[in-house]
């Protein structure tokens, strides 16, 4: 089972069937896993505070839900999780590919690439790097526990050493 | 037509439906309007009213109601495209628009300079819209789109500005676990 596969099954594991994402090519190779599958419901959102309050409006009905998005976007998700998910005690997961780190070509990815986990420390937040597959599944899988059980959301950071995307 | 008049309005038509409201007098009016469990009150995330109503539209066969705002939605407008792209039957939203940022000082918002919602919607493929200025007609809007199974329906309400409610006394978690235990079996100790 690749990185991939392991998402989607960790996912699957948690009940977690409502997927929100806004596309981004090293993450489309768990999207696009996703998107095939009916157990899930994948919502393109057009902004990532978007995704936030599309997945806490399905968790506030009782359904599971996680959003995908990559680390420039996190950055205009931070007054979601600040004023929504924070105060109200969503257990969002948060998959984000890390731009900004070993290989990245694009000078404009690396401030907020590497702004990411400090601004995830100054909300109080958990985080999670992936730079390889080994152990995934019980890193996965405790981080989704720890999401549920703190209801605050969490960053499961995928990073380019992970994916192997977008490396010049 | 006032906001309020027209949240006691909505409030009373609603029957159990999800109800999320924007912000700010929005969500103090909707609790003014009488207190239900399935009213999901927001005092943050500017913008996010019809977004979070999006998602439980999608994870519910229930109709849910949005209660938004021009400024809001202004600061959101992807969501409209959002809604519009995947069209569920059972969302309602209503902007109360009064064409200004009336938290902040009354500034003139978008919609007083020509900026039309209902338009916005139309062109994102919500073909349900109406825009009403008086209680009757906001009455007709909402009861034919709240017995309809063919959304999402769109209905911007244009308001004048009046004072202000007192401060609902509302948290947003017990807010959120309130509004959630109407849906699932509340979490227990160890869960």
């Amino acid at each position: 089972m690749n990185w991939a596969e392991e998402i989607v099954k960790t996912l699957k594991d948690w009940n977690t069937s409502m997927i929100v994402y806004v596309p981004d090519i090293s993450i489309h190779q768990v999207t696009s896993l996703i998107d095939a599958d009916p157990y899930f419901t994948l919502v393109s959102a057009t902004r990532e505070e978007e995704a936030i309050g599309i997945a806490v409006g399905s968790y506030a009905v009782g359904r599971n839900a996680a959003v995908f998005m990559q680390s420039s976007g996190f950055g205009n998700s931070v007054n979601a999780l600040a004023s929504l998910c924070i105060p109200a005690r969503t257990p969002i997961p948060m998959f984000i590919n890390m731009r900004g780190g070993p290989g990245e070509f694009n000078i404009a990815q690396v401030a907020m690439g590497r702004a990411v986990i400090p601004i995830m420390d100054q909300l109080g937040l958990p985080h999670f790097v992936l730079e390889d597959d080994g152990k995934m599944d019980r890193l996965l899988n405790g981080a989704m526990k720890l999401c549920h059980a703190n209801r605050q959301p969490l960053a499961i950071c995928l990073t380019q050493m992970l994916h192997g995307g977008k490396i010049a | 037509m006032r906001r309020f008049e027209g949240t006691q309005l909505v409030s009373r038509l609603a029957g159990d439906a999800p109800i999320v409201s924007n912000l700010g007098p929005t969500s103090d009016e909707l609790w003014h309007a009488g207190h239900r469990d399935r009213n999901f009150y927001t005092y943050g995330n500017m913008g996010l009213c019809s977004s979070i109503a999006l998602g439980m539209a999608m994870s519910s066969d229930q109709p849910v109601i949005s209660l938004d705002g021009d400024g809001s939605m202004l600061m959101n407008l992807g969501t409209v495209a959002s809604i519009g792209r995947e069209k569920p039957k059972n969302l309602t939203v209503i902007v109360w628009d009064n064409e200004k940022w009336g938290q902040t000082g009354g500034q003139t918002s978008h919609t007083g300079m020509g900026t039309d919602l209902e338009q916005v919607a139309q062109s994102c493929g919500i073909t349900h819209t109406k825009t009403v200025t008086d209680l009757e007609d906001l009455e007709a809007a909402v009861s034919e789109a709240l017995a309809s199974s063919e959304g999402p329906h769109f209905i911007v309400a244009k308001i004048e500005e009046a004072g202000y409610l007192s401060v609902a006394p509302v948290e947003p978690e017990f807010t959120l676990y309130r509004f959630r235990n109407t849906f699932v079996e509340p979490r227990q100790p160890g869960d």
